[in-house]
Parts: structure tokens; sequence; C-alpha cells
């Protein structure tokens, strides 16, 4: 008994030393046991915040919105295997059912947005309880806010209902949430909207690139529009005109960033930001939104970088023949939105075709630019001003906002006086000023445009698919334009994985 | 017959006995004199003791075997030397001179078999093991252990995935495998669990390998045995004698020509592009309208690629033992060109193994392995725009190789309107310029005492330390790639790589025996630590000003998404115990258990514990048997214990910060960090249960042996990175999860078929394997990988995908079939509508997949027949799998139906029109990517063979030419033909053993096995070598 004991106490002591041996942490990662306890570690979590929105710019919130409007198409190369989900989207033929689908681009989407939830959730559930300078706690309280905001504003944009993550996740059964409605959500966008304002500096006060309080006024009007409450819109629309921070370039071809010059600029008031270089901090949406096959030689003198390889594959983001038509004679911004270029590897016999080229900047390297990203310009500013205006039945204002943004344009004063045409005016001004800036089919969506327009477009470009670039003998599949829906169904892989839907 | 040669025969013995007993009446005691020899290589063996039999006379033969002895006519003499049989001579009248050759004794009583932290007699085991000796494994001219074994072991799948070099050996004990924590069984050198690769293991240096596969056997290696132990003993020298061997052979290693994946020549290829313009109503270009006259022009670019290799293996051992010291050196320069140009295998290495006994006490040992690996290999694996050979196989074959000047092209690209969508490397440049090599430097040491007190009680500490330093280094200079479609001068890129792994393992054991009448116990204890650092560090740099200067320094560009640094480590603190309890050598029982505490695990679950038991009964050592006989042993044996797989990561258990999520502000870089995986503190091993009932039958006085075992397994807690909602912000939380049960059958017999001059023996097993998902998550029915599925009910990793049942044959067809909306058309691949709701769908809620194959064999089998006549000895060695089926991947791109790549010859055959529709296999052309997309993008059963096979792995054939010089004491010369043939009826190409990920970088995980890439071919290897022993 005694040599028992004896063993079970030497068994013991060998146990309790080796806990020590035992115990390995990663020298290369740090971990949740000992991060978010300083100021720096907050400002380095607000900073991820913002990467995923880099992701969503350069990949995906244009198959989303401009592509799906009648802005900007899918142009088939028919050398290539049919990339569906691109096409799909473009051609409104989503495969659906049960309010579930299987597009990757909507599943990648939705994820993102929840990345950066997920993120802000983290800051802004710990900061509180660790003491740092007030006014810099505040701001990154502000930012996180925004950001949380403007991700679930995007989600209630593209989906009929979402869940509301307001903590982080730390195990495995709170992963998923039940389905909340719009009103729930955008209950919190604009709590989250409303409590960033004050806690955010102004531009002039702020690191370039991060959100600001005109930025977060901005984000609040753009809900309070969609909602139609266009009173306080034009309040804070107001603050944003009265805070002098911003003012209209000039010349519409300076308003753009680019790679590395011309960023955040007067105009800007909010932008994703991307940096040239080494660092992995790149775009590539200018490559992403080329016609194609396009050779070296085709593309060089548009990016002029000094190692152009050829670009195979299907064309996105494609202009269609109706943008181009939308804007009016001597508009000065056509030529700088949209360029063309002649391909010759093309199965088509009109072997021309438009590009996007606002953003067509030179830089050095192929595939590797720093061009920023719009989310909100001043002119966005003037023409949403100009709409709260007119809803408000105050026309007259409402054209002087119009104006500022027409005769930048190197266009004469709108002749709209009604307020219907004065609405249709603005309509059309938003389109062309903001031709390929992701607002189109959001506007076609809040003011419930979206069907008529798109079956519209959609009957054109059937009855003329060699118009819309498709070589002679192809066109649209039967199945095109069969599922113009307002809202995308929840994804798949997601619906596979949550009890909630 | 040689008179003077005395082969072991009981019945003839007997005649000779009694004619002796008569004739040696009045014969005259005499000095015998003679020489003892082993059978097979004829060594002559020293420290054999003679003795003859019933009197006091004795002598013992000397480093020469020979020996001398005064006996009768008529008396025995009895010789016996451990591991042979002993064996007894009767003295003739008038005979002075014997030449005596002694049997090994592999079907004795007392044969020893290396177990886990032991020995045991083998008739005394009761677990499942199996010993392959290193000398049978040294005619195969390969150089990874692994290859060597490839049919001789019962329940072992070795598939060769890859001929690459010093690579792509997948080795599956017992059918297991994990989700995520691999199915690479433990290799033990000497005692030591090495971290390092197999791989770079000299085969040349081991004595012998033991195969550990029911739970029994395994449980004292504990949470890393679940994938079953491979215990590898070095050499020694053997007792009394000095050996030294020089062994060499040389070769040359060819891809042979049959069975090759047949592709269009030019003329076909012509004819196909012309054909698909026309149907598609559109303008033949120039270079199409005229196939004929590519005649003879056809450019065979894989051909290109390979050529006529050279391999080589030199092998210098020395032996010796003495009373106090034994001592082996082996050392062996291994030089293998590949069969893809620019290949290069190459590997030094030294083992020196010295046991020194200080006292009776005390006894020391020290062993050292240095060795040396050189390995540069093209990409030659992997998808399409990775892998070149896959690349090559599927250029055009009108795209000219060499330039008029015959100088290498750079590339190849035609105009836009012949269908050329993609610029092609030229592919030699590709492998001959692009640098991809791997320096690899290994130490393995250990050091022991060894202390016993008392008799059978002794004490061994011994401390192991593993080195290992890898060094990779790519360079992609600016006149070459392996991708299609990057233009040259391509932008230069270097990565250098650089591993240093530290290792050492210190372990205390006790061990006494004890015997009490016929009661005998051996008992086992012992304290282990292991310890486990790898520092990793990466740098990518593009941008060369100069490809001559592949430096660092040289590039303009420092690529951060490739350039970082790691640390990975790992400890683990071990008790082990075993209890050996026999009666008689009868009635045999063992109990062991181990208890890990492992780094890997969550804090809340540091400990896991391991036992087993067993039990066997060696029936013929009953009475009721012993009047048999035929049945010469009998032993029926059960075991059933708990292992574990520790192959969790290193990390899993914590919630790691990402600190390079960084954004930009003020247009310059700012770090950002984020959160990226959950902490899991209960995370643990994987745990499998397994079951084990065996019999090892003997017959014919051991004539025949059989062995035979009955496994079922249960694998619980498997590592699962759990998919999670992405509402989380975390795309899945590392957990244990699920239940995969295993079970099968494992036969193997050995027989000597023939005694005397004509000697046969013959080594066969057959394996049955299966294994079936119980469970997976909560709430998670399956995991999907490349076109495969892991489903609950079903095996693992099964193909998944639409059902092909031929093609719309005619308009009518079309019009009453189910149809892909928008993309169906006459000729198109018609796809079963399993949910039944009139569209084909793939994924989503409508899916139409079902399971459409099985990469897992159902049975596996080998099979090694071992002739010896006279001087001359010949050996056949075989494997194979039967119903096992392969993803013919690379179908996706060589049978793109667009004309984008060149095309298996079989797209000769396809749809035309309703009244020409071909073979089946292959659809129309017409209506383009939209319409063939469906074919050749959607993951089906068009792409699933079968892939049975029937190997010759080897055949060797080789003459003794004794001791031809005074200096010599044996010598052989022997030829062998490596992988002679393969019997197969699989066309997607040359190997199929094959299962590769589309990275090229090893086979394709156990979530997507089987998958046919293309990959480096495994080449016939032709060899002369030679064995000379001093």
């Amino acid at each position: 008994m005694k040599r028992i004991n004896i063993f079970i106490i030497c068994l013991a002591a060998v146990m309790w030393s080796c806990e020590d041996f035992l115990t390995i942490t990663p020298e290369t990662n740090l971990s949740t046991a000992t991060f978010f306890q300083t100021e720096a570690d907050f400002q380095q979590a607000v900073n991820a915040a913002y990467a995923p929105m880099r992701n969503i710019v350069n990949d995906r919130m244009w198959l989303l919105s401009e592509m799906r409007s009648d802005n900007t198409m899918y142009a088939r190369n028919i050398l290539f295997g049919a990339t569906e989900q691109q096409e799909d989207l473009s051609d409104h033929a989503l495969p659906e059912a049960d309010g579930i689908t299987t597009n990757v681009h909507v599943l990648n989407q939705y994820r993102l947005d929840y990345l950066i939830i997920a993120r802000t959730n983290q800051i802004l559930t710990t900061i509180d309880a660790v003491e740092f300078n007030q006014q810099s706690k505040n701001n990154i309280k502000g930012q996180a806010l925004f950001l949380r905001a403007y991700a679930y504003y995007e989600l209630v944009r593209y989906f009929p209902h979402a869940p509301l993550h307001l903590n982080p996740v730390t195990t495995r059964d709170q992963a998923a949430l039940p389905l909340s409605s719009h009103q729930e959500l955008y209950a919190q966008i604009i709590s989250d909207a409303q409590e960033a304002i004050p806690l955010l500096p102004n531009k002039a006060n702020q690191d370039l690139g991060r959100v600001t309080s005109g930025a977060a006024r901005m984000l609040l009007a753009d809900i309070y529009i969609t909602q139609n409450r266009w009173a306080e819109a034009e309040t804070l629309l107001r603050e944003i005109v009265d805070s002098g921070q911003y003012q209209l370039i000039p010349e519409f071809e300076n308003v753009f960033s680019e790679t590395s010059g011309n960023k955040n600029n007067i105009e800007s008031v909010f932008e994703v930001q991307f940096l040239e270089g080494p660092e992995g901090l790149q775009g590539n949406f200018l490559y992403q939104f080329m016609p194609r096959p396009i050779s070296p030689n085709e593309l060089r003198p548009i990016t002029q970088t000094s190692n152009t390889e050829p670009l195979d594959g299907q064309g996105n983001n494609v202009p269609t023949p109706d943008i181009i038509e939308a804007f009016e004679e001597g508009d000065e911004r056509l030529d700088v939105s949209i360029g063309y270029v002649d391909l010759l590897g093309s199965l088509r016999e009109n072997k021309t075709y438009p590009y996007i080229k606002k953003y067509a900047k030179p830089h050095s390297l192929h595939n590797i630019h720093g061009m920023n990203w719009p989310i909100y310009r001043y002119a966005e500013v003037l023409l949403f001003l100009a709409e709260a205006l007119n809803e408000q039945g105050n026309s007259g204002e409402a054209a002087t906002y119009l104006n500022m943004v027409r005769n930048r344009a190197g266009l004469e004063n709108t002749t709209a006086s009604s307020q219907t045409d004065m609405r249709e005016a603005i309509f059309r001004e938003r389109r062309v000023e903001l031709a390929f800036e992701n607002k189109r089919w959001f506007d076609l969506t809040r003011t419930d445009r979206y069907m008529e327009v798109i079956t519209d477009f959609g009957q054109r470009a059937r009855n003329d698919p060699m118009r819309y670039y498709y070589p002679s003998g192809a066109t649209f599949r039967n199945h095109a334009f069969s599922n113009i829906t307002k809202y995308y169904a929840l994804p798949a892989a997601e619906a596979e994985i949550t009890p909630h839907f | 017959m040689n008179p003077n040669v005395y082969q072991f025969r009981p019945g003839r013995w007997l005649t000779f006995a009694l004619v002796f007993v008569l004739v040696t009446h009045a014969a005259w005691a005499q000095t015998i004199s003679g020489v003892v020899r082993s059978e097979g290589d004829m060594e002559t063996i020293p420290g054999v003791s003679v003795l003859v039999k019933g009197s006091s006379r004795g002598t013992v033969t000397d480093l020469d075997g020979a020996f001398q002895i005064e006996a009768d006519p008529g008396e025995v003499l009895s010789f016996s030397y451990i591991g042979y049989s002993t064996k007894e001579v009767t003295v003739q009248s008038g005979l002075t001179n014997y030449e005596v050759v002694m049997e090994s004794s592999m079907s004795d009583l007392t044969e020893v078999v290396v177990v886990g932290y032991g020995s045991q007699l083998k008739r005394e085991v009761t677990g499942s093991v199996q010993s392959v000796e290193g000398s049978d494994l040294m005619d195969l001219p390969v150089p990874q252990m692994t290859q060597k074994l490839q049919g001789r072991l019962a329940g072992v799948q070795i598939n060769q995935t890859t001929g690459q070099p010093g690579r792509g050996m997948n080795v599956r004990i017992r059918g297991q495998f994990s989700i995520a924590g691999g199915s690479q069984p433990l290799y033990v050198v000497d005692g030591f669990p090495i971290t390092g690769d197999i791989a770079t293991i000299n085969p040349d240096e081991i004595e012998d390998i033991t195969v550990l596969k029911d739970a029994a056997s395994t449980s004292l290696y504990g949470s890393r045995a679940a994938n079953g132990v491979v215990l590898i003993t070095t050499k020694r020298g053997k007792a009394g004698r000095t050996d030294v061997s020089l062994n060499y052979y040389t070769g040359v290693q060819r891809v042979p020509h049959y069975n090759r994946l047949e592709m269009m020549d030019a003329v076909e290829f012509a004819t196909f592009k012309k054909e698909y313009f026309e149907a598609e109503g559109r303008a033949v270009p120039e270079m199409f309208q005229n196939p004929s006259a590519y005649e003879g022009q056809t450019q065979d670019w894989y051909d290109a690629l390979l050529q006529s290799a050279p391999i080589s293996n030199y092998n210098l051992s020395v032996t010796s033992s003495t009373d106090r010291m034994n001592t082996a050196v082996v050392a062996t320069l291994f030089d293998q060109k590949g069969v893809v140009m620019n290949t290069d295998y190459q590997r030094y290495s030294i083992r020196l193994n010295t046991d020194y006994k200080v006292s009776d006490q005390v006894k020391l040992g020290f062993n050292i392995a240095p060795s040396y690996v050189f390995d540069n290999t093209p990409r030659t694996d992997g998808d399409r725009g990775v892998g070149i050979l896959f690349n090559a196989l599927h250029t055009w074959p009108n795209m000219p190789i060499y330039d008029e000047a015959g100088e290498l092209t750079y590339y190849n690209r035609f105009p836009g309107e012949t269908g050329n969508i993609f610029a092609y490397p030229n592919w030699l440049r590709s492998a001959q310029e692009i640098t991809n090599e791997t320096k690899i430097t290994n130490l393995l040491s250990n050091a022991y005492v060894e202390y016993s007190p008392i008799k059978d009680l002794t004490f061994k500490s011994t401390i192991n330390a593993e080195l290992r330093g890898q060094q990779y280094f790519f360079f992609n200079p600016s006149t070459a790639t392996n991708a299609i479609n990057r233009p040259i001068p391509t932008v230069a890129m270097s990565i250098r790589e650089t591993m240093d792994d530290f290792g050492w393992l210190n372990e205390n054991l006790v061990t006494y025996r004890k015997s009490i009448n016929d009661h005998n116990f051996e008992f086992l204890a012992g304290y282990t630590n292991q310890y486990f650092r790898r520092e990793l560090t990466r740098v990518q740099a593009d941008t060369y000003a100069d490809d001559r200067l592949p430096t660092i320094q040289g590039a303009i560009n420092i690529n951060r998404g490739g350039t970082r640094s790691d640390v990975q480590e790992w400890s683990l603190t071990s008790l082990l115990s075993r209890v050996n309890y026999n009666y008689q050598g009868k009635y045999l029982f063992t109990a062991a258990v181990r208890g890990d505490g492992s780094s890997r695990f969550g804090m809340e679950n540091r400990w896991g514990i391991f036992p087993s038991v067993s039990a066997g009964w060696v029936v013929s050592d009953e009475n009721i048997l012993n009047t048999s006989e035929q049945v010469s042993f009998l032993k029926v044996r059960g075991s059933y214990g708990v292992t574990g797989n520790n192959n969790i990561g290193n990390y899993t258990q914590y919630a790691l910060i990402n600190n390079t999520v960084n954004h930009v502000f003020n247009n310059t870089v700012v770090p950002g960090a984020a959160v990226t995986s959950l902490a899991n503190p209960f995370l643990g091993w994987e745990t499998t249960n397994q079951f084990d009932i065996g019999l090892d039958l003997g017959l014919f006085d051991d004539r025949i042996q059989f062995v035979y075992d009955y496994f079922n397994k249960n694998t619980t807690n498997l590592l699962y990175n759990v998919q999670i909602p992405q509402e989380s912000g975390f795309g899945s939380f590392n957990d244990n999860i699920g239940e995969i049960r295993f079970w099968g059958h494992e036969f193997a017999i050995n027989t000597r078929n023939t005694d005397g001059k004509f000697k046969w023996t013959t080594n066969a097993n057959i394996s049955f394997n299966r294994n079936r998902v119980e469970a997976l998550a909560e709430g998670i029915d399956r995991v999907y990988g490349l076109a495969h599925i892991t489903q609950v009910g079903q095996p693992f990793g099964m193909f998944y995908g639409l059902i092909k049942e031929g093609f719309y044959m005619n308009e009518e067809d079309l019009a009453n079939s189910p149809v892909v909306p928008g993309r169906s058309t006459v000729g198109s691949a018609k796809y079963r509508d399993v949910n039944g709701d009139g569209i084909i769908t793939i994924g989503g809620d409508n899916d139409d997949r079902a399971i459409i194959g099985n990469p897992f064999p159902k049975f596996t089998y080998g099979i090694v027949n071992e002739f010896q006549y006279g001087k001359f000895d010949m050996s056949i060695t075989g494997s194979g799998s039967y119903g096992n089926e392969l993803y013919m991947r690379h179908l996706y791109s060589t049978a793109n139906l667009d004309g984008v790549f060149n095309m298996v010859r079989k797209v000769n055959n396809r749809f035309r029109t309703p009244e020409n529709p071909g073979d089946g296999i292959f659809g129309t052309t017409v209506g383009g990517g939209n319409v063939t997309g469906v074919e050749r993008d959607w993951a089906s059963s068009h792409f699933v063979f079968d892939a049975s096979f029937f190997s010759i792995k080897n055949l060797t054939i080789g003459y003794n030419a004794g001791a031809w010089a005074k200096f010599i004491k044996s010598s052989r010369v022997f030829a062998s033909i490596q992988n002679l043939y393969v019997f197969t009826n699989y066309w997607g190409g040359q190997n199929p053993e094959t299962s590769m990920q589309s990275s090229g970088e090893g086979d394709g995980g156990n979530l997507s096995q089987g998958v046919d890439l293309f990959g480096y071919p495994v080449p016939r290897t032709f060899t002369i070598g030679a064995n000379l022993n001093f």
C-alpha cells in the first residue's frame, strides 16, 4: 500500500513537472489571450476591419450591383467555357430555390460583410474595458461603428433578411443566429451611423482614407434616402455641404484616383484604399473589367505596364450600348468614363469593345495597381441633396445642386422644372455621373424601377445579341432575364450549415 | 547431389542414420575438419558451436567458418548457431572433410521479432506483426524503403503516386486514414520515432523492418500509433565475425511505350480542327485546311521531355563483432537521374552503429547517421498550368519544339482565329531552365546505456537527437515558365525556403523477466520525453535584372505574400508499461498502456491513455494436436486496444491573431490585426479502438505458413475544421468529431514449394479493407472534396458528381429528356435527373449529383516468388489492386472539345451527328463552350474509370559466383528489371497508383484521393549489380 502511495506521488510529481514542458504557445502568432489590451491593439484591429472592403470593391460589389444593372454586362467570349457564376448575375438567370442560391459571388459578398461585422464587434464589445486616450478611443469606435453600419447596409440592400450579430463569436454554438427583418437591421444600422457621427473627426483631422464624420453623415443620408426619409437626409447633406471640407474638382477627368496620386482628394468623401507595390494591398479591378481576349499589345496602351500579359476568359463589367447612349451630347464625362479597344482575338466581326476608363490609370506592373475605389463623392452629396429637396417639393433649389454637377461636366443647366421632370433628371444624372461606381442597381431597387428597366433592357439585348457583344451565331441563354428580383436569395453554402435558413 | 553438402531432410536423414549405424561399426577415430556455410549466400559462419553428440567434445568455428574436431565414424556432429536451425551430421568412415550448410531458422521456434520497446519470440507474439529482412530487399533498384516493400506486406497498401525520384510513396496500414490527420504510419528507427521524411533513410542501412498493425502491438506508441507503426532496425555486426561487403548496381531507366496515354497526332489534330470549324459554320483557318500536310510532322511534346536516365548505387558496409564491441559502418552513394529531363536525385549517407560492453552489467551504444540528399525535379506534376507534364501532354502537336536554326523555341502562339487562345511556352525550356531544388541534410543519432544489476533486470536510458536542414531553392528565369499563357520573357522569380528541424527524445526503460516454474513474466515500464522544433524562413523575390544572378538582392521586388518566417514546436511526455505473461509458452497474455501528454492537446484535455490487451494460445503445443503430423504450428490470438493520432497541428487549440491583415491610410501601409481562428481548449487526439483476431498456422513442418487476421477499428474524435456559418466571421472551428469504421481481412501465406537443388518459395498476401463513415459533426452529414464526397453511411471520399448516361442522340431524345437549361443540345452530355425535377442541376438545392465511383480497392494483393537452382537464383515480385477507380481529372483539359488543347485520341470517335454518334465517350463540338463545358467542367461519371492493376514490380536473376579470389568470401552478380509490366485497363496514364492534388505537391489528401493529373511517369529500370563479401 505504502509503495503504491509513493508511486502515485512520483507519478503526480512527474505530471506536474511536465505541465511546463507541455505548454507551448505559438511563437509566430499572438492569440486572443494576449491581444486587445492596448490602444495599439485596437488601432490594429480597426485597421484590419477595413481590409475586407478591398475585396468587396475589387472582386464582388460590381458583380452584384453594376453588372446586374443596365450599365454593364458580361461579354461572352465563346472560345472559353462559360463562367456561369458571372453570367447568371449579368443576365438575371440566377438559380434560386426556397430563397437560396448557389451563386458564389453572392456567397462571398455575404461573407465579406460579416467579416467586417465580426471584426468590428470584437472591437466594440471589448474597447470600453481598456483605458486609453478618450479621443483616440472615440475615433476607433466611430470607425468601427461606421464600418459595421456600412456592412449591414450592404446586406439589407442585397438580401431580404439576414442574421444580426453584435457580439464576437467565441464558440461553435454562437456561430449561427436567426434571420432578422429589414426593420430590425435598419434600426441597428441607423443607430450605429448616428452614434458614429459625433465620435469621428472631420476630414481635416483624420488620417486620409479613414472614415470621417462627413462620411458617416453621408452613409446615414444614403440610408435615409433609401427609406425616403427626405428631411432627415437633407439635414445631414446640408451639414456636409456646410462643413467646407469638400468641393467639386473642376475637371471631371481629375476626379478619380491614380495609382499613387490624386487619392482622397477634395471631392472624395470616402474611398477604399489600395496601394501599388509588393505589400499585397493592391487592386486589380481594372483587369477584371477588361473585355477579352485581349493581347499585350492591345492592353499596354491602357495600363502602360512594363510586363503586360494577355488576358483570356470572359469579359466582365463591360459598358452596355445603353449606358453609352445615356450620356447627353457634349457630356465631357463620356470620354472620361468609357474608352474603346480593338480586340483582334475576338470572334465578333466588330472587334471594337468599350471598357471602363474611369479607373484606367497607368501603373508599373501587370495586374497590380493602386487606384482607390470611390464609395462616396461630393458630387453624389450634391445629387442626393437635390433629390432630397425635390422630393420635398423644393425643385427649384434642387436644380441648383443638380446644375453644379452638370456644369462641371460641360453641360447646360437642366431644363426640368416640375417635380416629376426633376426626379427623372436627377435619376439620369446619377446614372452618368456615377456610372460604374456601383450606384445604378441600388437606384433601381430603392425607386422600385428595377423590374421595368431590366425587363426592357433584356428585350433590347435579346433582340440584338451582336450589339451586346455576342459573336454572330451566338446569343443569350434561353433563361436569360427569367429571374429579375429586387434582392438576392441567401447563399446556399451558408444555408447548408445554419439551422436558421 | 554433392555428397558433401547435407541438406537437412528428416526423412532422408533417418535412412542415412540407419545405414551409417550398420557401416561404421568398425571405423577409426579420426580428425574431422570442415567449413560451415549459411544457406543462400553460402557465406562462412564463424562462431558456430560444434559438438559431438553424447560426448563432451566440442569446438567453435573460426573466423573463416572452419572447424576441426575428433570424432569416430558413426558419431553425430551437432552444429548450432543463433538464427539457424541446429544441424546434425553423422561422420562417415573415410570422409574427413565436410562442408556443412546451415539453414536459417526463419520458421523456427527461436525466431525473434522486434516489437515496440523490445523483442519477442515470434511464436509468443500475440499481436499482428509482420517482418521483412533488409537483405531480401537489397536487389531492388529503388531509393526508398517503402518502394521496396510494395507487394510484400499483408494489409499494407503502398502506392507510388508519382515517379518523381525520392517522393510520392503513399503507405496505408489496414486502410487507416483520417480527415486531416494523414495516413502515414509512425516510423521508428532504432527506437526513435522520427519526425523527418522516411524517404531520406538509406535502405541499405536496414537490417529488418517490422510492421505493427493491431492495437496490442502499437498501443505503446500511444497517441501516434493509430496509423500503424513501422519499426526499422539498422545493421549490427554478427556475433564473432567481421564482414566487409561491397554492393553495387547500375542501370538505366526508361518510360516504356506500352499503355501511354494516346494523344492525337498532328494530322488527327488538324482534322479535328477542320471538322470543328466546318461544323460551326466558320471558315477553316489556313493552317488546318489540309491536315494530311502534317503527315510525319507530329511534335510529341511529352516524349520530348523524357530521356533514358542512369541510376547507380554504391554501398560499402563493414560489420564487426567481438566479445565486447560490435560495430557496423554502412556508407552509400545513390545517384539517380530522372526520366524527365533535368531531374537529379542523389543521396550520400553513412551510418555508424557501435555497441560496447563495458562489463557484464553495463553496455553502451552510439549510433550516428548523417545523410545528404540533393534533389532537383522540374515542376512536373500538378494541374494544367502548374505541371509541365500535363501541359506538354496536350500542347498542340503542330507547334514546333525547335526553330529552324535548331534552337528550342521560346513559346508558340498561333493567330486567334485558329482557336489558339493560349500561348504555350516551350516545356523543354521549363524543364531545363527552371531550378527547383531541395537539399536535405539529416543527422540521426542516439546513445544509450544499459545496466543490468542482476540477471533479467535491465535499466536502459537513451538519448536520441534528430537534426534536419532543408533548403529549397526555386528560380524561374525570364526565359521560361511552367504556366500556360505566360508570355516570354516573363517576370523572373525566386523562392528560397530554409527549414531547420531539431528534435530530441529521452527514454528511460526498465525491464524485468522472471520465470517461476512454467510461469514466465516480463515487465516493462518507461518514462519518455520528446521535443521538436522547426524554424522556417521563406523569401520570395521577383523581377530580376539579370537571370544569371538569382540572389535575393538581385531582385527588384520582395514579394510580401510569399515571404515569411514560422516556428513550429511540440512536446510529448509519456509513461508506458507492458506486462507479458505466458504459461509454458503456450498460453500467452500481454497488457500494455501508454499515457501521452502533448503540447498539442487543449489545456482541458492534456493527457490521453492508450491501453491494450492481447492473448494467444499455441494450440499446437497441446497434446490433442501433437498427434497431427500435418500441423506443425498453430496459434490463435486476439487483441483489443486504443491508439491515437496526434497529427492535429501544433497550435490548433489556440485562437490566433493574424497581425498581417494590413491596410492603407495616407497612402502607406498600416498594420492590421484580426482574430482568424477560434480556440478549442478541449481539443484532443483522434482515437482508434481496434479489435483483432488472428491465426498463425504452420503445416508440414512449417513448409506452409499461413497467417490470417480480421480486424475491426473505430476511429472517433477525428480532428476536423468543422465548417461554421461565416456570419460568425470565422470559417471553421477545430473540433474532434465523427466516427469512421474500418474493417478487413488479411491473409498471408509463405510456402516452401520445393527443396533440394531447385528451391522455390512463395510469399503471397491478400487484404480486403473496407471503411464506412459512421458520423460527422453535429448538423453536418457530408464534406466535399475536389470531385468527392465524404458522407455518413458511405465509404470515405467517394467520387461524387452527375451520372452520365450518354448523349442526347437526336432532337426527339433532347425534347423528351431532362436538360441543362440553355446548354443542352443534340450530342451534348446527358446526365441522370437524380431528383426528378426535369432539370439537370449541379450543386445547390436541386442537386442531381450522386456517388459515381470508389477510389478504394476491393482488395489488394502481392506475391513474391523466389527460386534457387544451384548457384542461380531468381525472384519475382508483384503487387496488385482490384476494384479501385481513378478520377481522370486531366480529361477536363485533354478532352476539351473546343479544340483549345490537343486531345486524347479517343476524341476521334466523338459524337458528330445523330447518324454518326461515335463510341459514346465524347460529345459534340458544336455550340462551343456553352455546350461542351457541361461535359468537361461538371464533375461526373464521365471522368471515373476502373484502375485495377497487377504490376510486376521486380524481376531479379542472380548468380552466386562463390569465393573466386582468396580475399573474397563470397560473391554474387545479378540483373534486375524494376517495374517490368503493369497489367491494367486504365487508359488515362501509365500509373494506376497515382493520386495527386492540383498543386502537384503530394497526393490529394484523403478527402480528394485518386485524382489523375498525369504526373511523373514511373520508369522501367534495367540494372546489373554485384555483391562482394570480404
